[in-house]
Order: structure tokens, then C-alpha cells, then sequence
């Protein structure tokens, strides 16, 4: 059940709508918006009769919720979720700004790390990613470089200034890596890791939430519900593709998806066209498509030298092929109404054949 | 950390404080549970049911109102004492 309520409602009135609703058993959560606040209820609302809530000071609407998920949805809100990505230049995602975050796929030594974030910082990326552990599908090949990756991944930071995003596979491994990025990411194939979820949930760093490959929007949201619902609202969905019988495409990029979640829910959307393509040629067009479609970012990777990566190099773009793409991309965000990065001077440069 | 704010003496000091009103926190908790003990025999005594959710709706209200009239955030203390309850249900439980 959502409760409409007037805004600038005095601290009583409000108190006695929520004590009204939280007799039955319920928790409220109150979201104070320009005009209108919202008092979402979880909880079995049943017991509670919508027209004696209606009644009380101060309540304007009452709406039931058909839908699973609460407090991902879009009506339990007063506005969209912006995000702060705690870099000094104030970096927000869910905003106007289109914000791209860019590297490695893996960790994989220093040189390497410092040379690519500095590189996407260059071309206009908001954030670094590089993964320190890393989920294969195989348990033979590279698994990451674990905690010297952590170390390397913050002093990338400190050199560039990006806030760092990185893979938690492990409940046990949360703070160790709360400690040492910005944005904790939850990988397709953790998605449904609840006591992982509920880990995330209880620290105060954003989670991006990939979608897992055989997940619909909804378990997707449901999944963001068990994070949100130990207290942690920063979550920041990612479409990367899920699995079905076209091979053509490593997975296939659900776009639709992406105008369903601006439709559902208030969090941010981004997109990974690297995992959806599986290809480097392929990346440009579904990131365009992204854009288009109303994602407020995209995870990018890039690799100094692809042929050379220890994962996931079929996929990644070479820095020039990246910067290229920053440039490209211009367009299609001023079309979907979004800046690019407004600090990186963007002088025209020959492309690379 | 650098060791010159480690050594910093007034930081020290305001760290040392935090412990005392700590201790004095789990205190105050280690009561209330203990209080919450003496109503779960006393609830279990008269055959009245642990869970008593319009109590505990009343109790968060007085907490919220309480943590404005100390110019305190209302949602973080209302988490805090959500937890304080439920934790306190849980003690009259084990009676």
C-alpha cells in the first residue's frame, strides 16, 4: 500500500499516519518529495482499511500495490534516485548526466590498470572498473588477482580521481572490498545470492546489480528489493545481456528492458554493451541503443591490449577504439537529453583506421 | 591513517569519550532487554501474547518525536529503535 500524503506535513500528523500503519504490523518509509510525500507500507496491508487511512490528517490518495517489489518500485517514491558517486568532482548517476565507467575486465597488474584508467579518464569515463575476483564459468582459468587487485584498484583511484567499481562475490568479502572501492558490483551469476544481497544491503556504498542471465525485470527488481530492504536504497541496476538462442551475440541485449525499468522502478539504469555483445565491434551500436533507450550510464570495458587479456579480450575495446566511441556517443546523449562529460576537453583528432 | 593523527591528542580524547558513552549505550540496551524479560514473564504469567504491535507502533512514534525535539535525523533513529524493539520481542520471546 503507497499513502499519498500533503507535502510539508507537520512532524504529528505524519507521525500518526505511520503509527496508524505500523499498528498493523507494517514498516513505513517516507520519501518527501516537491508535491506530494509518499509513505510507502511493507507489510501485509490486509488487516488495514484503505479508507480508514484515508481518513486520517493529511492523507490526500491511498494506492494499493499490485506489484511484487516495494521499495524498488517507481510509485514508492517521490522522485528519481540519484546517486552520488563519492569522487571529489561530485559525480551523480541518475541524473542528466550520462555517466560511462570504463576498464579491465580483470586486474591484471599494475602498468596495466594505471595505463587504462588514465586513459578513460581521458576520454571522458566517470568511473573505473577492473575486477579483483572474478567469477568464471570454469574453475581452470585466471579467477583474478583477489586482494592485490583491491590495492591496486585504490591507488588507480588516487592517481586519477575515478571512483572505483568492482565485483563482491563472497558475503565474507564485503567490507574487505567496501573498503576499498566506491561502488560494490553484484555479477550476473550472484544475482540471486541472497545472503550476498542482504551483505551489500547493510553497507553504506552503492550497489550495482547486474541482471543475472536467465533473470526477468521483475526478479531483477525483486533482487534490488533484498539489497533496499536492509537499508541500503543506493542500488543502480545493470542490463548486460541475458541468455537466449541467438548465438550471433554473446548474450542478447535486452533494450527493452532498460524502457521498462525507467517505467517500474526509480533507480538508475545503466547498460553493459560489452558483456551483451561479447564482440568489440559490436559494443558502439549497443551502447548508442542504451542511450537511446533512457540508460543513465554504461560499464565499458577496455583493455590496453586486447589479445593480450587474461579475460574477456574478444570483448574489449583497445583506449583509441574507446575514445572514439565517447566521441560518437555525443549525439545520441544530447538526443536522449543527457550530457557527456563536460570537463574533458574534446578537440577533434583524426580516427584511428 | 597518518601517525600524526594518530597521535593527535584532542582527537584522542573526543575518541575516548565516544567510549565511554558506548559503554554507557550497551548499558542502557542491556536494561531494556533485561526490563523486556521481566513483561515477556509477566505477559507468559497472564496468558497475554508477546507481539503487541500497537505498543510497539507507539513506542517508534514517541521515539521519532523525541529524536526531532533534539534537532536529531528522525529516520536513523526510528531504524535504531525499530531495532531496539524488535530485539526486546525477541528477549520476551525466550522467556
Amino acid at each position: 500500500m503507497i499513502i499519498i500524503a500533503r507535502t510539508a506535513l507537520p512532524g504529528p500528523e505524519l507521525d500518526g499516519i505511520r503509527e496508524f500503519v505500523e499498528r498493523h504490523g507494517l514498516r513505513t518509509h517516507v520519501s518527501h518529495g516537491t508535491d506530494r510525500t509518499v509513505i510507502g507500507c511493507v507489510g501485509d496491508a490486509r488487516a488495514i482499511d484503505p479508507h480508514a487511512v484515508r481518513a486520517l490528517p493529511g492523507v490526500e490518495e491511498v494506492i494499493p500495490v499490485r506489484k511484487p517489489y516495494r521499495l524498488a518500485s517507481r510509485e514508492f517514491v517521490a522522485g528519481r534516485t540519484v546517486i552520488p558517486l563519492g569522487d571529489r568532482r561530485g559525480t551523480l548517476i541518475g541524473g542528466p548526466q550520462l555517466v560511462v565507467a570504463a576498464g579491465p575486465c580483470s586486474v591484471e597488474g599494475r602498468a596495466m590498470l594505471l595505463e587504462t584508467a588514465t586513459a578513460v579518464r581521458a576520454s571522458g569515463a566517470r568511473m573505473l572498473r577492473g575486477g579483483a575476483f572474478k567469477p568464471r564459468t570454469s574453475p581452470w582459468v585466471f579467477q583474478g588477482l583477489g586482494v592485490e587487485a583491491l590495492e591496486l584498484l585504490a591507488e588507480a583511484r588516487a592517481a586519477t580521481g575515478l571512483p572505483v567499481v568492482t565485483e563482491v562475490m563472497d558475503p565474507r568479502q564485503v567490507e574487505l572490498v567496501a573498503a576499498h572501492a566506491d561502488v560494490l558490483q553484484i555479477g550476473a551469476r550472484n544475482m540471486q545470492n541472497y545472503a550476498l544481497l542482504a551483505e551489500v544491503g547493510r553497507v553504506r556504498r552503492p550497489v550495482l546489480l547486474k541482471r543475472g542471465l536467465s533473470a526477468t525485470v521483475s526478479e531483477l527488481l525483486l533482487a534490488a528489493e533484498h539489497v533496499m530492504a536492509q537499508g541500503n536504497r543506493d542500488v543502480i541496476l545493470c542490463e548486460r545481456g541475458i541468455r537466449t538462442f541467438e548465438t550471433a551475440t554473446r548474450n542478447t541485449l535486452d533494450v527493452g528492458a532498460v524502457a521498462v525499468l525507467k517505467l517500474e522502478t526509480h533507480l538508475p539504469v545503466i547498460v553493459d554493451p560489452s558483456h551483451a555483445a561479447g564482440r568489440a565491434d559490436l559494443v558502439a551500436p549497443l551502447a548508442f541503443a542504451a542511450v537511446a533507450a533512457g540508460a543513465d550510464g554504461l560499464i565499458v570495458e577496455v583493455h590496453p591490449r586486447p589479445s593480450e587479456a587474461r579475460s574477456d579480450g574478444d570483448q574489449s575495446l583497445t583506449p583509441a577504439v574507446f575514445d572514439d566511441l565517447m566521441r560518437a556517443l555525443a549525439p545520441f546523449a544530447a538526443a536522449a537529453g543527457r550530457t557527456l562529460d563536460d570537463e574533458a576537453p574534446r578537440e577533434p583528432r583524426a580516427r584511428v583506421a | 591513517m597518518t601517525a600524526a593523527r594518530q597521535a593527535d591528542p584532542v582527537l584522542a580524547k573526543l575518541r575516548a569519550d565516544l567510549e565511554v558513552l558506548d559503554g554507557e549505550i550497551v548499558r542502557l540496551v542491556a536494561l531494556r532487554v533485561e526490563t523486556a524479560r521481566a513483561i515477556g514473564a509477566h505477559k507468559r504469567a497472564a496468558g497475554v501474547p508477546t507481539l503487541d504491535a500497537p505498543r510497539e507502533a507507539a513506542v517508534i512514534r514517541r521515539a521519532a518525536a523525541a529524536a526531532r525535539d533534539a534537532a536529531l535525523p528522525e529516520e536513523p533513529l526510528r531504524a535504531i529503535f525499530w531495532q531496539l524493539v524488535e530485539l526486546c520481542r525477541r528477549a520476551q520471546e525466550e522467556v
